[in-house]
């Protein structure tokens, strides 16, 4: 752990505030034009997800938090306990589902992406911002409903469901964004 | 929307008899905030002659020169620059501000005029139409804004409450506590701000402003919080308590819309300011320049009784717009033409 001062907060970096681990979400610096510098933050509570907005002075030491990153593979899930492997070690790791936000719908066996962990526990993810899945069960699209919903939903093979354009068909590798859900492209 | 705002900001004025003037954007002499840094560059002619020039922080030096030749009345709507800020939601370095100085007046009849002059922009941008009621965002019945979700009241009068009165209310600090520099700072401890050997009153006082007070103020509708300590208002009258200035400033919805003034007339203490802020921009390292001495020379042929603001005009339209960021109301933000290096 390292004292900075507040002047050098980024969004995305790690900080201990009122003894909590916490993701800097957003780190605004302003003058109010007669006064000197302060850094207007939100950050977010990485083990609770609470947030908090605080204004530093700029000179303010704000103690950093050292955040290791290690790239997991998707294993196999098992209730809302998910489980990776270290490719390189082969150690294997337990991550709790919440740190997914909802994009665990997307985990396909042996996906690769970067966790944060902080004192032995995974506090976030990268996860990646589009997957390439397969088209499990689609509908061949009917004359009628061309005019007005030129998209159709389809099952994906992690089992959600998700829209397309008329012309994707069972079978075929489809790009889809996982912060919007939506279908990008075909792969 | 940024047009149609600033057609009825110029409408508005218009009607009600003031000037719109044009100020210089390449100045010898910028205005003297301690605390804001400037834009240099140099203007050179065909011979060889060379002189220091800046881009303004402010419209306002060359607005009261204005206002001392007896213009009357007067509002402009220009850019000004500020440079060494960081990039953020609500500033960018070239921005468009709108000053307006209402004379004779003072800081109240300015609070009167920017209440009529929100009304009329939001009638402008809704006029009345059947269809607006219900599911719009905004209600033109009840003056109420929407903006990222939530309902902001612009009816007269809007909430107004003195410094003094919000660091009570919302801070639990008397007036005796918030002007004495141990005091504050004995309070700021306790509070659990970090305090040093080095610490100000002046960075306690905003720290505990942007903290306690600013998130509490213009929730349901504009507040304006007026009578500022003489020391945070260089080029403000005082008030009739002698430790506070006249001066106010408006937030709403978390943004602080516009800063105003009963404008300073007295060039002896204007001088004595102006160099007193000047000493500070050298001890905190920041670009020096010599004193606009134009400026005092014109406030010595009379200012007449003023009253004078600054309203940042990319935020009232984003506020119309309803966008999050400034960025947004902007054809052209300045991190989009000065990417960050990854």
């Amino acid at each position: 752990m390292t004292l900075i001062k507040a002047n050098q907060l980024k969004t995305g970096m790690f900080v201990l505030y009122k003894d909590q681990p916490c993701a800097v979400v957003k780190c605004e610096f302003y003058f109010p034009g007669k006064g000197s510098a302060f850094a207007r933050t939100k950050m977010k509570n990485v083990k609770t997800g609470n947030v908090y907005e605080y204004t530093f002075k700029s000179n303010d030491m704000v103690e950093s938090v050292d955040i290791e990153t290690t790239e997991l593979q998707y294993l196999y899930q098992d209730g809302e306990t998910f489980y990776f492997m270290n490719p390189r070690t082969f150690d294997q790791f337990e991550v709790p589902g919440k740190i997914f936000e909802g994009k665990e719908k997307y985990l396909l066996s042996e996906m690769k992406m970067f966790f944060n962990y902080y004192e032995g526990e995974a506090i976030g993810v990268r996860f990646p911002l589009k997957v390439t899945v397969k088209v499990s069960e689609a509908q061949e699209a009917s004359a009628g409903n061309t005019v007005n919903a030129p998209k159709k939903p389809v099952i994906i093979e992690t089992g959600v469901e998700v829209l397309v354009p008329l012309f994707v068909k069972e079978g075929e590798m489809i790009i889809v964004d996982t912060e919007t859900g939506e279908y990008v492209s075909r792969a | 929307m940024r047009e149609q705002v600033i057609d009825a900001i110029r409408a508005y004025f218009k009607g009600r008899g003031f000037h719109e003037v044009e100020v210089p954007l390449l100045l010898p002499t910028p205005s003297t905030e301690p605390f804001l840094e400037v834009f240099k560059t140099e203007l050179k002619d065909d011979q060889g002659n060379r002189w220091e020039a800046f881009l303004p922080s402010s419209p306002e030096f060359a607005l009261k020169k204005l206002l001392s030749a007896g213009s009357g009345s007067i509002f402009t709507i220009t850019k000004s620059f500020r440079n060494g800020e960081g990039q953020s939601s609500r500033h960018n370095p070239e921005f468009t501000i709108l000053e307006w100085y209402h004379t004779p007046g003072d800081y109240m009849t300015v609070a009167e005029d920017f209440e009529g002059l929100m009304r009329f922009v939001f009638k402008s941008l809704n006029p009345a139409r059947s269809d607006l009621a219900g599911s719009s965002r905004n209600s033109l019945q009840g003056l109420t804004l929407g903006y990222q979700g939530k309902k902001y009241g612009l009816k007269s009068p809007w909430e107004r409450i003195r410094v003094v009165e919000a660091f009570q209310k919302y801070a639990g600090i008397d007036t005796e506590t918030m002007l004495d520099e141990q005091k504050l700072i004995g309070v700021g401890k306790k509070k659990g701000y970090q305090v040093s050997e080095q610490t100000t009153w002046e960075e306690i006082w905003n720290q505990i402003m942007a903290n306690e007070i600013e998130p509490k103020l213009g929730t349901k509708g504009p507040t304006i919080l007026y009578d500022y300590p003489i020391t945070q208002a260089a080029l403000a009258k005082k008030a009739k308590d002698p430790r506070f200035a006249q001066r106010w400033e408006v937030f709403m919805a978390g943004l602080e819309l516009g800063n105003c003034f009963s404008e300073l007339t007295d060039p002896i203490e204007q001088e004595a300011r102006c160099k007193a802020d000047l000493a500070e921009r050298k001890c905190l390292g920041k670009t020096e320049f010599p004193m606009d001495s134009d400026f005092i020379e014109a406030l010595k042929m009379g200012m007449p009784e003023t009253g004078g603001i600054a309203v940042g005009v990319d935020r009232l339209v984003a506020l119309f717009a309803d966008v999050p960021d400034i960025a947004d109301t902007l054809f052209f933000p300045v991190g989009e033409m000065f990417p960050q290096e990854l």
